[in-house]
């Protein structure tokens, strides 16, 4: 087969696949029809993710925040209980000490009465 | 001096029989203190502590069970539902007013509060009051008023407390050790 003739062989198969086809009268309203419900049926979807994507955002700030905030009230629970502890512990002293007080004031009254009952 | 009981145990003792079983805290264990604030810019050392259930309970839970001095300090306060504590020290004689702590004394005097001690030593004017509230027959309140010429303090519990206890706890979280016979002895007072 000569050079020639392959490239009219090609040509013809263009012109074939390329010839103008009826489209029928249906197809201008289908058309239309398509056109005027993409626009909707894409928009949602990007709603969607638009909305997803903020959820997504807003639940892992509330988790970080959460966490910070659950760290802050443990650092202060710990701070509370300590200082909780501390003042207990020396409320306890306080009143063993003053316990003791009265301890040495009765007993000097006990060794002093019977001094003054032989004194007598 | 004046006194109304003699020795340690003898001045615990009506206060552990008492105490047997914890009570429930009646109001009128739980006095009125004064607003000290005041005092505590002149004061050369202050105590202001206020821990009510809440805070003895927060308290409790870091005392660690694993420890027998913590574990001893847990059980103490195991029956309390306050405990309050007022203590002034002034590098001056007489620098406070004794009018507040007067007001507080009087209180003592309402029905409930039985007296356990008191000493006034008016050579060296200090007086020591422990008064015990009793509802049922129960302790379920102590105060201690000391007033010394630099120094006041004023101790309220609310709730049961066992001093026996209290004192055995003596020479640990730095409370006291060494002014009773026990520890000067190295035996216990009969």
């Amino acid at each position: 087969m000569s050079d020639n003739q392959e490239n009219e062989q090609l040509e013809q198969r263009l012109r074939t696949a390329l010839r103008a086809v009826d489209p029928g009268e249906a197809f201008a309203p289908r058309l239309m029809a398509r056109i005027a419900a993409e626009p909707a049926r894409t928009a949602r979807p990007a709603r969607a993710a638009t909305a997803a994507s903020w959820l997504a955002f807003g639940l892992a700030a509330s988790v970080v925040l959460a966490v910070i905030l659950a760290h802050q009230w443990q650092v202060r629970r710990l701070e509370q209980g300590r200082e909780a502890r501390r003042q207990l512990l020396e409320a306890l002293r306080v009143t063993d000490e003053k316990l003791n007080l009265a301890y040495r004031a009765v007993n000097a009254r006990e060794g002093a009465a019977p001094a003054q009952h032989s004194g007598a | 001096m004046k006194t109304g009981c003699s020795g340690w145990h003898r001045l615990l003792a009506p206060l552990l029989a008492l105490s047997a079983s914890v009570a429930l805290a009646a109001p009128a264990a739980l006095l009125s203190l004064p607003d000290f604030d005041a005092l505590a810019a002149k004061a050369t050392e202050s105590v202001n502590i206020s821990l009510d259930t809440s805070l003895l309970g927060l308290a409790a839970g870091f005392l660690d069970s694993s420890n027998p001095d913590d574990a001893a300090t847990k059980e103490l306060i195991a029956g309390l539902k306050g405990i309050y504590v007022r203590s002034f020290t002034f590098d001056q004689d007489f620098a406070y007013p004794e009018a507040q702590v007067e007001q507080v004394r009087r209180q003592l005097a309402a029905p409930g509060w039985q007296r356990l001690v008191q000493t006034n030593n008016t050579k060296d004017h200090t007086r020591v009051d422990i008064y015990v509230s009793v509802d049922r027959g129960v302790a379920n309140g102590l105060a201690i008023i000391t007033s010394e010429p630099r120094e006041f303090t004023i101790v309220n519990i609310v709730g049961s407390i066992d001093l026996a206890r209290l004192h055995r706890l003596e020479g640990k979280f730095g409370i006291p050790k060494g002014l009773t016979p026990e520890d000067q002895d190295g035996k216990p007072q009969k």
